[in-house]
């Protein structure tokens, strides 16, 4: 589990700019063009959800060896995935949290 | 976990069919290999070579492809903690890793791994991007060499290594066959022959054992100059 964990932050960090540019993104134009300010949770968090197939296809285009390493620790891309998936969201989720708490 | 340096293992992989397009790279393919060996694959550029070693590894889903370790079939079989490694032609550790951190992450005591090539030593604490190829190079070979697994896939490991260092790696791969199968493939025949028990050459998709003298197998086939 340790091992699992400390190969995800890495990978986590590899992908971070892309997530975070995408959270932000999603967090300005809820701020700009939705209706209230904090939005609602769960439609963002579904948009957010819907970001990753992007993300996915984008790093399997970019960096499509980048997998090989973490397969010698034991791990599929599919785990990789699972956990930014679950840790961005609920970074995400955090912020908005943040945000209704300050509003 | 398979315990190491106490049992022999076996590697053998067969079903394997690929084809890209029309043209079909794997077909006909039994691949052994056992503790105590050093198995070559040899073969042309864009042969398949990687694609077989990538579907052994597990990396590469191919349907119906048997890899088995002491008849118990394996897929994928890099999901296995301590049954294999894989080194790719492209570089396998991410830039920012040290090398302490790389070795750390595939447990490995990187001081031991390193101890044959001491100016390795000073290059612990450095992040792998900022290493020459070479060196890049031999240091992946080194941890996944030293690491505890029962077999290792190499694929091209001597590629931009210094020849001086090639023997040096060429004697360690010798000394690690006692206690794992290595797998190898990589255009230095002059390098790959000696240090093989097997070989195998793969050849329009299908992989032929050749004999323990593979040089005038290789000669008549044009693969070494006469």
């Amino acid at each position: 589990m340790v091992l699992y964990l400390k190969a995800l932050a890495l990978f986590y960090r590899s992908v971070l700019p892309f997530t975070l540019l995408l959270s932000g993104l999603l967090l300005v134009a809820a701020r700009f063009y939705g209706g209230t300010w904090p939005p609602p949770v769960a439609p963002l968090l579904f948009q957010k959800l819907l970001t990753f197939p992007a993300v996915i296809y984008l790093q399997a285009q970019f960096r499509p060896h980048q997998y090989w390493f973490y397969r010698n620790l034991h791990l599929s891309p599919r785990q990789l995935w699972g956990g930014v998936i679950a840790a961005d969201t609920l970074l995400l989720l955090l912020v908005l949290l943040v945000a209704r708490f300050l509003s | 976990m398979p315990k190491l340096e106490t049992e022999s293992w076996v590697l053998e992989a067969d079903g394997i069919q690929v084809q890209f397009g029309e043209r079909r790279i794997l077909s006909d393919i039994y691949l052994r290999v056992q503790t105590g060996q050093v198995v070559g694959l040899l073969g042309r550029n864009g042969c398949g070579k990687s694609t077989l070693l990538q579907t052994i590894f597990g990396g590469r889903h191919v349907a119906d492809a048997s890899v088995r370790v002491n008849r118990r079939r394996v897929v994928p079989a890099y999901r296995e903690p301590g049954l294999l490694n894989y080194l790719p032609q492209v570089p396998l550790l991410p830039p920012r890793l040290t090398v302490a951190e790389a070795a750390r992450l595939l447990r490995v005591d990187a001081r031991q791994a390193l101890a044959a090539f001491p100016e390795l030593l000073t290059q612990l604490a450095r992040p792998v991007g900022e290493l020459s190829g070479g060196t890049a190079r031999l240091v992946q070979v080194l941890l996944l060499l030293h690491a505890h697994t029962c077999f290792s896939l190499f694929d091209e490991p001597f590629t931009g290594v210094m020849p001086v260092h090639i023997e040096q790696l060429a004697d360690l791969i010798r000394q690690t066959k006692a206690r794992k199968g290595i797998l190898l493939t990589d255009h230095r025949y002059a390098e790959v022959l000696p240090l093989c028990d097997v070989v195998y050459l793969l050849h329009g998709g299908r992989l032929e054992q050749l004999p323990p003298n593979p040089v005038p197998a290789l000669r008549d086939r044009g693969y070494l100059a006469e």
